[in-house]
């Protein structure tokens, strides 16, 4: 492997383990309105957050049985499909959540102007 | 269609029982909504190569399967460097001697009876390797067990850091086997001189083993490495750091000792045994098997001896590269 190739499969690790955290914190929004997974990862994909079914659907599975999703069958286009929308629980979790996403999108902001004050 | 319904049961295969029905109704609504798409924007429907390339990038349905399962490991991050600690001093203090003695004993076997080569290397794999399986197979399953038992009580959790063990520092000597070396060296020396130094080194009741003439320069030349070994164990006593003089010194001896404790080996060193009442053809024959198995062991002093030189060697290595805290606190000791 190149040395190229290796610093690319390490920043797309990283950009990966940087994205994992924050995707619950984007289905939970995304699902403030109701969806069906496969309209639910269109709606992510519009706003650049990619998110194959392979992550998604367990990733929905694991939110619902920690409370913080509810889901039902239902027909739609003569299909049935599992809508998923975010329950009460997930609402509070979801506010504290965005709190906590703002402190640290503030605290790195503090932590880049320092570093550049430092650099210059 | 036929090639999605395929895809499903192979993911379905490898599904829990209790939500195979559930995850492959979601999973099969995602697959046929994808494919509406490509088709609502192609204007036409979609061909097998091309669902199948849409089926590959949704992944290998056993890879799909398994990000439903619940995240399972034989051995957790917790016990996993425990477990590899474990293998490393298996392999280290079993396998390798283990190995080095089989390559010791089958290189004497092939001096002395012929045997060719490739038979020895088989013999080697069809001992080896069920041992080494059943080592490894047996460790990570005791493993495997405790990962059980930690998940549950989780007693791993439970420690102290004051009972950590104290910083260890490589290139500091233990006082303890410096004491111990002193001592060992001095009776060495003491059963030399009192013991050893005629050539008929024991006459009693009706026992006489004599040695060979040869015994004379093995007898002054051990006791020089001992007097020698003895003297640095005692500089090591007062200054217990490894500096790299000593542990220059501490090969050399090393080195003159296994010498002349392979030669010896191979030197014929019993020349007569008489037992009263014996035969002396009887005596003379179990002087001769004593010579003779002594020579065997030839290879074995070998392995022992350069095992020994190597962590002499890696010692002194150890020092000039300044590896560890010990030079730091040794610098004002540093030249013996």
């Amino acid at each position: 492997m190149t040395h190229g190739s290796q610093n690319d499969a390490l920043v797309e690790n990283l950009r990966l383990e940087l994205r994992r955290g924050s995707l619950v914190l984007a289905v939970l929004v995304q699902l403030r309105a109701e969806h069906y997974g496969y309209t639910l990862r269109k709606a992510l994909a519009q706003y650049g957050m990619d998110i194959d079914e392979g992550t998604l659907y367990p990733l929905l599975r694991r939110l619902e049985s920690q409370g913080l999703l509810v889901s039902e069958w239902r027909e739609e286009d003569k299909r049935n499909k599992r809508f998923y929308k975010i329950s009460r629980d997930g609402k509070v979790v979801l506010k504290q959540l965005l709190a906590e996403w703002q402190v640290i999108g503030q605290s790195l902001e503090e932590i880049l102007k320092e570093s550049d004050h430092g650099s210059r | 269609m036929d090639l999605v319904d395929r895809y499903l049961q192979a993911v379905k295969f490898w599904l829990p029982k209790k939500q195979k029905a559930d995850i492959i109704a979601e999973l099969s609504e995602d697959l046929r909504s994808h494919i509406e798409d490509r088709e609502t924007e192609l204007g036409r429907k979609l061909n097998d190569s091309e669902i199948a390339a849409l089926l590959k990038q949704h992944g290998r349905p056993v890879l799909v399967a398994n990000r439903f399962l619940p995240q399972e490991s034989l051995i957790g991050p917790v016990l996993f460097p425990i477990y590899v600690f474990v293998l490393k001093i298996v392999a280290a203090f079993y396998m390798v001697p283990w190995i080095l003695v089989w390559i010791g004993i089958e290189v004497s076997r092939a001096a002395h009876s012929g045997q060719s080569l490739i038979t020895s290397v088989a013999a080697f794999w069809t001992t080896f390797w069920p041992m080494a399986f059943f080592m490894i197979g047996g460790i990570t399953t005791v493993f495997a067990v405790l990962e059980r038992v930690q998940t549950k009580s989780r007693f791993l959790e439970e420690w102290d850091p004051r009972k950590l063990p104290p910083v260890r520092d490589p290139n500091r000597i233990s006082r303890a086997n410096s004491i111990v070396e002193v001592v060992a060296n001095l009776v060495f020396c003491i059963w030399l001189i009192g013991g050893m130094w005629y050539q008929t080194v024991l006459h009693f009741s009706g026992l006489t083993i004599t040695l060979s003439p040869v015994w004379r320069y093995f007898f002054w030349s051990f006791l020089a490495v001992a007097i020698a070994n003895t003297i640095a164990s005692a500089i090591n006593l007062f200054r217990p750091y490894w500096t790299w003089v000593r542990a220059s010194i501490r090969l050399v001896c090393d080195c003159v000792g296994s010498v002349l404790f392979c030669w010896l080996m191979k030197a014929n060193i019993i020349a007569a045994i008489s037992v009263v009442n014996v035969a002396p053809e009887k005596t003379a024959q179990i002087a001769q098997a004593i010579n003779w198995w002594s020579a065997k062991m030839f290879p074995l002093a070998i392995v022992a001896c350069a095992v020994i030189v190597t962590v002499d060697a890696y010692r002194i290595y150890r020092v000039r590269s300044n590896a560890g805290p010990g030079i730091v606190l040794n610098a004002a000791t540093s030249i013996c």
